[in-house]
């Protein structure tokens, strides 16, 4: 479809410097009218930033903005919002004790009256998720809804407030596939109707299917912009991440029988589908990467804290190193040489309030090296986090900044740090590089390969199954909390894998 | 018992209980706004001897009442200057205002009346019955012949319960408890409706301080607040955050403490003490009943900075 380029927006030599830190740097940006324009770039690339700007969150340190063809100072999420620019945030803005119809009227402005007028706010609601096909049902409390409803209520409270210009930033993120598809139907729609989308994501096969334009930002500045006809996936890598990418596939190892963990007729809460073990043998070898394939939620949280010490099985021995384990206690599965890469970084790997520094020696407070007696060596441990820094390239303001300020691929790489720095025998890394972009993630493969020539014994636990196929020396497929066979790592059989994490089996019954 | 025994018993609940209502609903503005305040226990005693001695020197209880809040709101913009501006903790400037200002209310006392035993007293405020309503038995004076204030607490909680439930301003109001991004991201001015809600709450807190001395007792003592500020808290908790709700909590640590007195006089051989326990203990049964359940606005306590990375 032929679109008329009417220009809606354009920044001129926006830069925002944060402390020393410039997390944009002279960006030039255009967007036209009924187009879905994405902004492709690493984490930390400086896109969020920039959408920060132009929302008024934050106050560009130089530059200038022209909505409409009219120069604006754009001072507050409000003021974006009268002028008709929109945005849905990462991390919904929606008050989950409210309803859908509250979350929508919120900060209103448009009628009179001190009390809330219900029956026209709804018809007027009700009449625009009619045109955009925003299905939603309006008296629902938000914390009812699932991730990709409370997405189209975000939508639909842009579009009642006013919006022409609709930024989006990561919505795929936390879709399933069928939602994906939902939302690019209702992003057509959009265009259809002449609003303007900014797409934020770093997905190459959404970004090539659903953008007209492109503009890869790297390191805080615009690497260019380009149609979506004149580019395919691996320039667009290249582009992002600035350097060709290498080929796809680790060297496969085959190791001999010496495994540091062993685990036989595992079971815990084996009668739950979802989150049991029911029968789970197997044994991670010293210098391999053995894979868990499988769909998420299928036992592999279960797998991943049983081997941590976090649950206790049921029934079943864990062997350790040769030594059967009695108590199940984290702290001495840490000494005993485990180390762990949590699924949930936020939420079990690092303490957000604490420094790079203190997060990366949390595990280390005992050893003499960082603790004289019940003191800690301040010096020494700043020291090393510098040196943690630099080898992890953890790109942040300083070793005393707080981890919750971090982007996720640098909380990742603090974690990385510590339990690696621990000279484990045994890794367990779950999910390792779950949101996180495609350069941050080949730095943790990269050390997950270097931890195997160590001799380190890996665990790989993740629901990306090109990321399990990549790395792995061996593969598990876990289904419904039972392992359904193992696999070669050197030349998978990719068909029969996929068919055993939907429980079926190669010429079996179904 | 008689019928004049229940009688009296509910209408000292009625009395006992407006300070808390005025107090606890002082905490539910706050908190609707996720500020946490706990140093309720002080803006009331500053809000108690500012009444009191205004309403000493001019004579009237209604000047007494509004210096009373106007106390509170001062003192309590400490707490707002510290926690909305300065992002520091609530629970400890709370418990700074605990320290703080009762303690500067015995000071204002003592500089004022001097050290002396004499007794201070003021003319407390005067009933005001409604002709016709208030000769329905039990109800009757119960409910319509009480000094204004006690309408007053009345028709707070009414207002309350509409401007949360009915109104765009509380909506957007109580947004800014719950998630105060997504409020600034809607044009919600969140730092101004988290600083007025601390003079609310300064306002209430101190009404609530002012009609123990110009309506209830008629004179001023240290300690005369007795723990209603954190009786009050827990009736936001007990009442979940919803103005009828926080009300009939409050009627309910009222009747214990109505009950207490009653039971003390009618004292059969057991020491007046153990009486005197029955609203504290009622808080903390109520308390641990409740305690764990849902509790309240999602940002409560949270400090909001505006450009955060």
């Amino acid at each position: 479809m032929e679109k008329q380029l009417e220009e809606i927006l354009r920044m001129e030599g926006i830069s925002k410097r944060f402390g020393n830190f410039y997390a944009n740097k002279n960006i030039n940006l255009s967007i036209n009218a009924g187009e879905v324009h994405t902004l492709l770039g690493e984490n930390g690339a400086g896109k969020s930033t920039l959408m920060n700007i132009l929302i008024g969150l934050y106050q560009p340190t130089e530059g200038k903005i022209f909505f409409k063809g009219k120069e604006v100072h754009i001072e507050s999420p409000d003021h974006a919002a009268r002028l008709g620019i929109g945005m849905v945030h990462q991390h919904f803005m929606l008050v989950k004790a409210m309803t859908v119809f509250e979350n929508i009227i919120l900060g209103e402005k448009h009628s009179k009256g001190l009390f809330i007028n219900r029956e026209a706010r709804r018809k007027e609601i009700i009449e625009l998720s009619e045109r955009y096909r925003l299905d939603i049902d309006l008296d629902q409390p938000i914390s009812d809804l699932a991730v990709g409803a409370q997405q189209r209520v975000e939508i639909l409270k842009a579009l009642y407030h006013g919006a022409e210009l609709l930024i989006l930033d990561e919505p795929t993120a936390a879709l399933t596939d069928t939602e994906v598809d939902g939302l690019f139907v209702i992003m057509y729609k959009l265009t259809q109707e002449g609003k303007s989308i900014i797409f934020i994501s770093h997905k190459m096969r959404e970004v090539l299917h659903i953008s007209d334009r492109i503009t890869v930002l790297r390191l805080g500045e615009v690497v260019t912009t380009v149609k979506r006809g004149d580019v395919n996936g691996q320039k667009l890598a290249d582009l992002m991440i600035g350097r060709e990418l290498k080929p796809s596939h680790y060297e496969k190892k085959v190791v001999p029988y010496d495994p540091v963990v062993e685990l036989k007729s595992v079971e815990y809460n084996k009668t739950n589908k979802h989150n049991g073990l029911n029968g789970v043998s197997l044994a991670v070898n010293k210098g391999e990467i053995l894979g868990i394939a499988g769909v998420d939620g299928n036992g592999q949280t279960q797998l991943a804290q049983v081997i941590a010490g976090v649950i206790k099985p049921d029934a079943g021995t864990v062997t350790l190193n040769g030594k059967q384990i009695q108590i199940f206690d984290p702290n001495s599965f840490i000494n005993d040489g485990v180390a762990h890469i949590p699924e949930d970084r936020n939420l079990q790997g690092l303490v957000g309030d604490m420094s790079i520094a203190d997060n990366l020696v949390l595990k280390e407070t005992e050893n003499p090296k960082f603790a004289n007696g019940i003191f800690l060596k301040r010096s020494v441990i700043n020291q090393y986090a510098k040196e943690m820094i630099e080898k992890y390239d953890i790109r942040c303001q300083g070793y005393d900044q707080d981890v919750r300020s971090l982007s996720g691929g640098n909380q990742q790489k603090v974690i990385l740090a510590r339990e690696i720095e621990s000279d484990p025998d045994l890794l367990i890394a779950v999910h390792p590089t779950r949101g996180l972009d495609i350069g941050a993630a080949d730095f943790v493969h990269e050390q997950m390969i270097k931890a195997r020539a160590d001799n380190v014994g890996i665990l790989l636990i993740s629901a990306d199954f090109d990321e399990v196929l990549e790395m792995s020396d061996r593969i598990l497929v876990i289904f419904e909390g039972q392992i359904m066979g193992e696999y070669s790592g050197k030349n998978p059989p990719i068909d029969e894998i996929s068919l055993a994490m939907t429980g079926n089996k190669m010429g079996g019954k179904a | 018992m008689d019928s004049t025994f229940i009688s009296n018993l509910l209408l000292a609940t009625v009395r006992m209980a407006v300070p808390l209502i005025f107090i606890a609903t002082a905490e539910l503005y706050s908190e609707r706004a996720g500020m946490v305040n706990i140093g309720l226990e002080g803006l009331a005693a500053i809000g108690s001897l500012v009444g009191f001695l205004m309403c000493f020197i001019t004579g009237s209880a209604w000047i007494g009442i509004l210096c009373g809040a106007l106390a509170g709101i001062l003192v309590n913009m400490i707490y707002a200057f510290a926690t909305v501006t300065l992002c520091a903790n609530h629970t400890v400037y709370g418990m700074a205002i605990n320290i703080f200002a009762p303690a500067l209310a015995s000071f204002i006392n003592r500089v004022y009346f001097g050290a002396g035993s004499q007794l201070n007293q003021i003319k407390l405020m005067d009933t005001v019955n409604i002709p016709g309503l208030k000769d329905i038995p039990i109800i009757g004076p119960l409910l319509f012949n009480q000094t204004p204030m006690v309408y007053l607490a009345f028709v707070l909680v009414i207002f309350t319960s509409i401007f949360f439930n009915r109104t765009k301003a509380g909506l957007n109001y109580k947004s800014v408890g719950e998630h105060p991004k997504a409020a600034a991201t809607l044009g919600i001015p969140v730092i101004r409706i988290k600083y007025l809600s601390c003079v609310i709450c300064g306002a209430l807190a101190g009404i609530g301080g002012a009609y123990l001395t110009t309506c209830y007792s008629n004179t001023f003592t240290e300690g005369n607040i007795a723990g209603r500020g954190f009786i009050g808290l827990a009736a936001v908790i007990f009442g979940r955050w919803n103005a009828v709700g926080v009300m009939l909590a409050c009627l309910f640590f009222g009747f214990c403490d109505a009950l207490q007195i009653r039971l003390q006089v009618m004292s059969i051989g057991i020491p007046y003490q153990f009486f005197q326990m029955i609203p504290y203990v009622a808080t903390i049964i109520v308390l641990s009943i409740l305690g764990g359940k849902k509790s309240g606005p999602a940002a409560k306590g949270q400090p909001y900075r505006s450009e955060e990375r």
